[in-house]
């Protein structure tokens, strides 16, 4: 079930229900009109789950608004849970540590190149799946989508998993 | 007098041997030491113009090399970091001091040296074209309006994907374009006392910029490095803001800006370079390396910050 679309400046929010639950899905530029801290009022039942496979941007003025909601989060007692994280929010999650709030990233995007063919991909990996893995800095193997060989991890993967140590 | 030269102060003999080869070409003599004991011994009797240091060297001695090339007229030192010493970083950031840092897998990349050593020889400080292999094409937008900003980050967005280039690399410079256009409309400007009148506007306001404000942006790709240029026409930037902005890592609660702009630029981009040219003009380039597989990309960062020496 997807209910219609809000725009918030270059950012829309939209409900969406399928097998993992309800969950605002986020998409497009977080920046100064995103006006995210507003979302809590959204959550349900102490919970607020973000979809944010379609976040394409987010720049400083869209992390300090992000880290308003995350506060505003802790302080009314919200468990956070932030789904199919877009590769530039996993870099804010790195560069930035106050960004990472007390949210629990169930899935994340990460940069994958295949060695036979030449393509990159962003791939979703499970973070809670792949947890200890992940903390060895060992990132799962994927499959190539155009040539079925496999890909390799496409980044530093103490940079790129570091916001999962905290 | 003595005449000016280069000094490298390395302890490793081939990245020693490197460096010379590469600064010979100048033409200036180059001289070299192995430590800082014997590097500030050779400094009474010297006036390099340059001096570039081992970053791996630890504190205090990379602090001192620093001040005592700095007090016999070195127009910059520049420090060289290998993968190994990676965790350097944060301290050589701390410093506050050091204003050219290379990093790269060592012993080191000749074009990277080359120019940032010409450049201080040679006071010629402006343009991306430096960093771009010959007969690259660079694209120019004016913003007249503070509201282009968004447009244009997201047609640079799509003009990267449309030359080939991966979601990896239009992230970073949707990224880095949006905070430098952001700080040269917002921050640069400032009045005879050197306020900056503009940095709490919201940054989602509308302004006119007439020609004194109007914001200049300069993008090109060579295949190897794409490098955005962001120049503004107040030259109000110096350089002891730059490295305190650089290790920043909190966002400001309050205010038109976060506070995060040349940061967030430092870390989503490989090498940042500052061209000031102090009441005059600020150009900033931020070079995202694209080349795949990413073999001589390293986790950490290099900066430049120059400063344009008056003209006689």
């Amino acid at each position: 079930m997807t209910l219609p679309a809000e725009t918030r400046g270059r950012m829309t929010v939209t409900t969406i229900a399928d097998s993992m639950g309800e969950a605002l899905a986020l998409a497009g530029s977080i920046d100064e009109s995103a006006a995210l801290h507003e979302l809590i009022s959204r959550a349900r039942a102490g919970r607020l789950t973000l979809d944010l496979a379609a976040v394409t941007f987010i720049n400083s003025l869209g992390v300090r608004d992000w880290i308003r909601m995350q506060a505003a989060a802790q302080k009314a007692n919200l468990a956070v849970e932030l789904r199919r994280v877009a590769e530039p929010l996993v870099h804010q999650l790195n560069m930035i540590i106050a960004t990472r709030g007390n949210a629990q990233v169930s899935s994340f995007y990460a940069p994958y190149a295949c060695d036979a063919c030449g393509r990159e991909e962003s791939l979703l990996i499970d973070a809670l799946a792949n947890h200890e893995r992940l903390l060895r800095l060992d990132p799962p193997a994927q499959t190539c989508p155009e040539c079925g060989a496999q890909m390799a991890f496409n980044d530093f993967p103490e940079r790129y998993f570091s916001f999962l140590s905290s | 007098m003595a005449a000016p030269s280069i000094l490298i102060v390395h302890p490793d003999r081939k990245t020693q041997r490197t460096v010379q080869r590469i600064l010979g070409v100048t033409g200036y003599k180059v001289d070299v030491a192995d430590d800082v004991e014997q590097a500030v011994r050779l400094l009474a009797h010297l006036q390099p113009v340059l001096v570039v240091v081992d970053g791996a060297m630890q504190l205090p001695s990379l602090s001192e090399l620093v001040d005592a090339g700095k007090a016999r007229g070195a127009e910059a030192c520049m420090t060289l970091l290998g993968q190994s010493s990676m965790s350097q970083v944060p301290a050589i950031l701390g410093m506050g001091s050091v204003t050219n840092l290379l990093v790269h897998p060592m012993p080191v990349l000749a074009e990277e040296l080359t120019i940032t050593a010409q450049k201080l020889i040679k006071n010629d400080l402006f343009g991306a074209e430096k960093y771009l292999l010959w007969g690259t094409q660079l694209h120019e937008t004016v913003l007249t309006r503070a509201s282009q900003r968004s447009h244009i980050v997201a047609e640079l967005a799509e003009s990267v994907r449309a030359c080939g280039q991966s979601a990896r690399v239009a992230s970073m410079a949707m990224l880095v374009t949006d905070e430098l256009l952001s700080n040269a409309v917002h921050n640069a400007p400032v009045d005879a006392k050197g306020e900056h009148y503009r940095k709490d506007l919201p940054r989602d306001g509308e302004l006119e910029l007439d020609a004194d404000h109007q914001v200049r942006l300069r993008w090109g790709c060579d295949a190897r490095y794409l490098a955005i240029e962001v120049n503004d026409g107040f030259g109000s930037l110096d350089r002891a803001t730059i490295l305190d902005s650089l290790a920043k890592n909190d966002i400001r609660e309050s205010g038109g800006g976060a506070g995060m702009g040349v940061a967030l630029t430092y870390r989503s981009c490989d090498h940042l370079v500052f061209n000031l040219a102090p009441g005059t003009r600020t150009e900033i380039i931020a070079l995202i390396d694209v080349r795949y597989p990413p073999t001589e990309r390293i986790q950490a960062s290099s900066y430049n910050v120059f400063v344009q020496r008056p003209t006689p």
